[in-house]
């Protein structure tokens, strides 16, 4: 049964993984991070290990099966009723972290430029616009992922090179001053979002080319190191110590630009950036749920149950959290641990689960 | 039978149309027919065909003394000085007593006769302006290739003018168009396969592609897609482009027209195709991609650097066009913060007196400048003067005098307005102009972020699109980075040693590498 017939490149999965990943990342975690790491928070995307389990696992289970998805394989690991309960948890987990995403944004949205909007607006006509492109099929948003990724790469640099004037390398020292154990406990909040590149799973199957996912996930994976770096390096050589005193210190440094007495106040350049990433993230976790869905019900297509999809992350970015202040709560706690169980842990037992029976299965044959 | 129109009247009107049909069936039947030998029924046929026709000439003349004859044409569209010259003087001569139907064709001094063997095609030849001759006790009968009807002369399209290249352009004769192609690319692999259209019209249409370049299977598909065509009359090509395209709802043309032969040539030499109709200028190319829109013949024949330059200062334009007014709104409404302090006290104070918000202002202004464009374009040249200066008049003083808008709003209006004539087809600017509406109303709503809203659903909608199956954003989205050399600037001719992905992938190679120019090029040891 084949339910999305288009079929993307290799690149094109890195791109949109990459924008699944760094948008919100770089918004939400320099805070957090700073808490934990001090001086040391560029240090702290460095330790990238849930990203590198993620794609292992990811890549280890499409070679194991290949042509099927996380959940596809869990139903071929555990049998036809312990699967379709693993494939619910990770869909039901993949819904949740959709939530999570839109109440973000609108947070995000509503806290700094729209005031006055009612958050179900701003967080409402984006997920509409997003089941309107989902149901366009994953080529669809992997074009965009495309057009996107240069305008999120040079509007990034626009932020990053008027500022290098302003930064004050001092403000770095000493690093790891304390060892690295405060860069270390800095990235737990980090691996929640590492932990986000087990969404390539699903998305492999529609590769044109699936050797080459290799590759461009280990770039992807550098890349979005690299960002994080540069941004939380920016951050903390600009703020120093304020940086763990606001909800969004990247924003913060945006504003600080003034180029010339002209170019003021490019934080509607964040948003910008910071709204076409979402948009993606948001399209590529909508988009992983919607059709999830439709597998795990043996839907023929899964473009009916979109706007029902999109309802119910609308609910749940409303259910996830009462206001900003539980949510990076949330964010910087209960979340990691839940990323790391089912986007992790539950993946690893998996392939653990299927590489014995492999191997046993080997020795009964060979007996 | 169809559908019943009003109470009662099924009966009588089904049977009507029943005898409409039949009676159609019929003709059709006798238009199949073969010639008869005998003359005089021959003619009675087509005298049938031809009541009421009074530009039908049945001239009647013997040939060589002997042998009775008629001559039909449609006054107008044939040469009939020519016909007078070369078929009825050398006919009406003394001919030797036991003559052939060679012997006739022989004494005839045209170059094209075509037998004809049937009363269709006999239709076919006198309405293609050929006069045909029918003879007694022969069976077929002599197409005589002399048409000549009134035509345009060849000149520069006005909607495409250069300044540097050729000036000449497409007319509305088919003939002489498909003659333009043939003299610009010389090569037998140059096909031009025609075909008739129009249950009425019967207009002459010509699939032009070259063969080794175009992909058979994109020949195939525009083959079939317009044999697929069943239509009473064609009068602009138009009237196929809404037949044959792959999205019939999108506000974006999925085929390029063009006036230019060597537009079409250019296209033809990627490996498209090219479709012409008789009867107008314009020619259909397909496939193409939303980028071909925003290219000039222009940009090929400067400089490829000012070609460069050219053509991202048209990208520039063109998304002012699209989101100049709305970004305007956004910002003026929502995001004050972005507008350096000195402008944004100048604007606040413009503003002061404006009863209306901003979107109210740009919907006012946008559509009375759209309304003004349209009577400037519908009108006689003389009156079109006096429009656009009430216009100016109308929109730049008196509407800021009175303090109905601000002066940065019309600004933002005209800067609008000349952007969206940037755009070198004008197919593609009315489309722009249109989106440029909605996209205005969400940016009124909520500001930037609904402008970014609006930005993704028009390019939701263009990354879907596909012209005969080619991607409508390609070579950006997906990207194709051969193709890029195209998009993003325009590459000097030495570099372009590969045809575009889209249409080049059959045959991709078009020149070899490094021929670079230099002073020192063709010296030994380079």
């Amino acid at each position: 049964m084949v339910i999305e017939n288009g079929k993307i490149s290799a690149p094109q999965i890195g791109k949109m993984i990459y924008l699944a990943v760094t948008p919100t990342a770089i918004l939400s975690t320099p805070a957090i991070t700073y808490q934990f790491a001090k001086q040391d928070l560029w240090i702290s995307p460095m330790w990238a290990f849930s990203g590198v389990i993620a794609i292992w696992i990811a890549l280890s289970i499409h070679r194991l099966f290949p042509g099927e998805n996380l959940v596809q394989a869990g139903e071929r690991i555990l049998g036809r009723k312990l699967g379709k309960v693993f494939g619910l948890v990770i869909l039901l987990y993949y819904l949740y972290l959709g939530g999570v995403i839109v109440r973000e944004y609108g947070e995000f949205v509503v806290g700094a430029f729209l005031v006055q909007t009612p958050l179900l607006v701003v967080s409402g006509s984006m997920v509409l616009v997003c089941a309107i492109v989902v149901r366009s099929g994953v080529e669809i948003i992997a074009r965009f992922a495309d057009v996107f990724i240069p305008v999120f790469a040079m509007l990034f640099l626009l932020l990053i090179i008027p500022l290098l004037p302003d930064l004050h390398i001092l403000k770095m020292l000493p690093i790891m001053g304390e060892g690295i154990g405060p860069s270390l406990s800095g990235s737990v909040v980090l691996q929640a979002w590492f932990s986000e590149f087990l969404t390539v799973s699903f998305l492999i199957p529609f590769a044109n080319r699936a050797e080459k996912v290799k590759k461009s996930m280990a770039i992807t994976l550098l890349a979005v190191i690299v960002t994080l770096v540069s941004s939380n390096l920016v951050t903390l050589l600009l703020l120093g110590e304020l940086t763990g005193n606001y909800n969004y210190p990247f924003l913060i440094v945006a504003r600080y630009i003034n180029l010339a007495d002209f170019f003021t106040h490019l934080e509607s350049l964040f948003m910008a950036i910071w709204v076409l990433g979402a948009f993606v993230k948001i399209c590529v976790f909508f988009y992983v749920t919607a059709m999830g869905a439709a597998q795990w019900m043996n839907l023929r297509e899964y473009q009916p149950i979109v706007f029902p999809v999109g309802f119910l992350l609308l609910l749940m970015s409303v259910w996830v959290a009462p206001n900003l202040q539980e949510l990076t709560h949330a964010l910087s706690t209960s979340i990691i641990f839940s990323a790391l169980t089912v986007l992790v842990c539950i993946p690893a037992a998996l392939l653990g689960l299927a590489w014995i029976r492999r191997q046993w299965g080997k020795k009964n044959l060979q007996d | 039978m169809g559908k019943t129109n009003g109470f009662g009247s099924r009966g009588p009107r089904s049977n009507q149309r029943e005898a409409e049909r039949f009676a159609h069936q019929e003709e059709n039947r006798q238009l199949d027919q073969a010639l008869s030998a005998n003359l005089a029924e021959n003619v009675q046929a087509l005298q049938r065909l031809y009541t009421r026709c009074s530009d039908v000439i049945f001239h009647e003349f013997c040939i060589g003394n002997r042998m009775e004859a008629v001559l039909v044409y449609i006054d107008g569209l044939a040469h009939i000085e020519e016909v007078d010259q070369h078929v009825l003087a050398p006919l009406q001569q003394d001919f030797p007593m036991d003559f052939t139907l060679a012997d006739i064709r022989g004494k005839i001094a045209v170059s094209s006769i075509k037998p004809v063997d049937t009363i269709v095609k006999v239709l076919e030849e006198i309405s293609g302006g050929n006069p045909v001759l029918l003879m007694e006790r022969e069976p077929h009968g002599l197409a005589i290739g002399l048409p000549k009807w009134e035509k345009r002369a060849i000149d520069e399209p006005s909607a495409e003018s250069v300044l540097r290249g050729p000036r000449e352009g497409f007319i509305e004769s088919l003939r002489t168009n498909t003659a333009l192609l043939r003299r610009k690319i010389r090569t037998p692999h140059l096909k031009i396969v025609t075909m008739s259209m129009g249950k009425y019209t019967s207009t002459q249409i010509a699939l032009a592609y070259l063969e080794g370049v175009a992909a058979p299977s994109l020949v195939e598909e525009m083959t079939s897609r317009l044999q697929r065509i069943e239509i009473d009359g064609i009068l602009e090509s138009v009237y196929i482009e809404e037949l044959i395209e792959d999205n019939p709802f999108s506000p974006f043309p999925q085929l390029l027209s063009t006036e230019r032969p060597d537009v079409a040539s250019a296209y033809l030499l990627e490996g498209h195709v090219v479709v012409l109709i008789d009867g107008t200028p314009s020619v259909l190319i397909a496939p193409i991609t939303f980028y071909s829109l925003l290219q000039s013949p222009e940009d090929y024949y400067e400089r490829y650097v000012v070609g460069t330059a050219i053509r991202w200062l048209r990208y520039l334009f063109f998304l002012i066009s699209l989101l100049g007014p709305s970004f305007y709104v956004a910002v003026i409404t929502y995001h004050q913060e972005m507008i350096p302090n000195a402008l944004l006290i100048t604007m606040a104070r413009s503003r002061e007196q404006i009863p209306f918000p901003a979107i109210v202002e740009a919907l006012l202004m946008e559509s009375m400048f759209e309304a003004l464009r349209e009577a400037g374009a519908r009108l006689p040249k003389q009156i079109g003067t006096a429009v656009s200066i009430v216009g100016a008049l109308v929109i730049g003083q008196a509407a800021i005098a009175a303090g109905i808008v601000s002066a940065p709003m019309v600004m933002v209006v005209a800067i609008t307005g000349v952007a969206s004539f940037m755009a070198p087809r004008f197919t593609v600017g009315i489309a722009i102009r249109l989106l440029r509406f909605p996209v205005m109303v969400l940016a009124g709503f909520l500001g930037l972020l609904g402008l970014i809203m609006g930005g993704i659903l028009i390019l939701n909608h263009l990354f879907k699109l596909r012209s005969f199956g080619a991607p409508y954003m390609a070579p950006l989205a997906p990207m194709q980075w051969r193709s890029l050399n195209d998009v993003l600037w325009r590459a000097p001719r030495w570099l372009m040693t590969k045809r575009p992905h889209m249409t080049g992938a059959w045959n991709p190679r078009r020149q070899p590498h490094g021929q670079r120019p230099g002073p020192h090029k063709g010296e030994s040891g380079d």
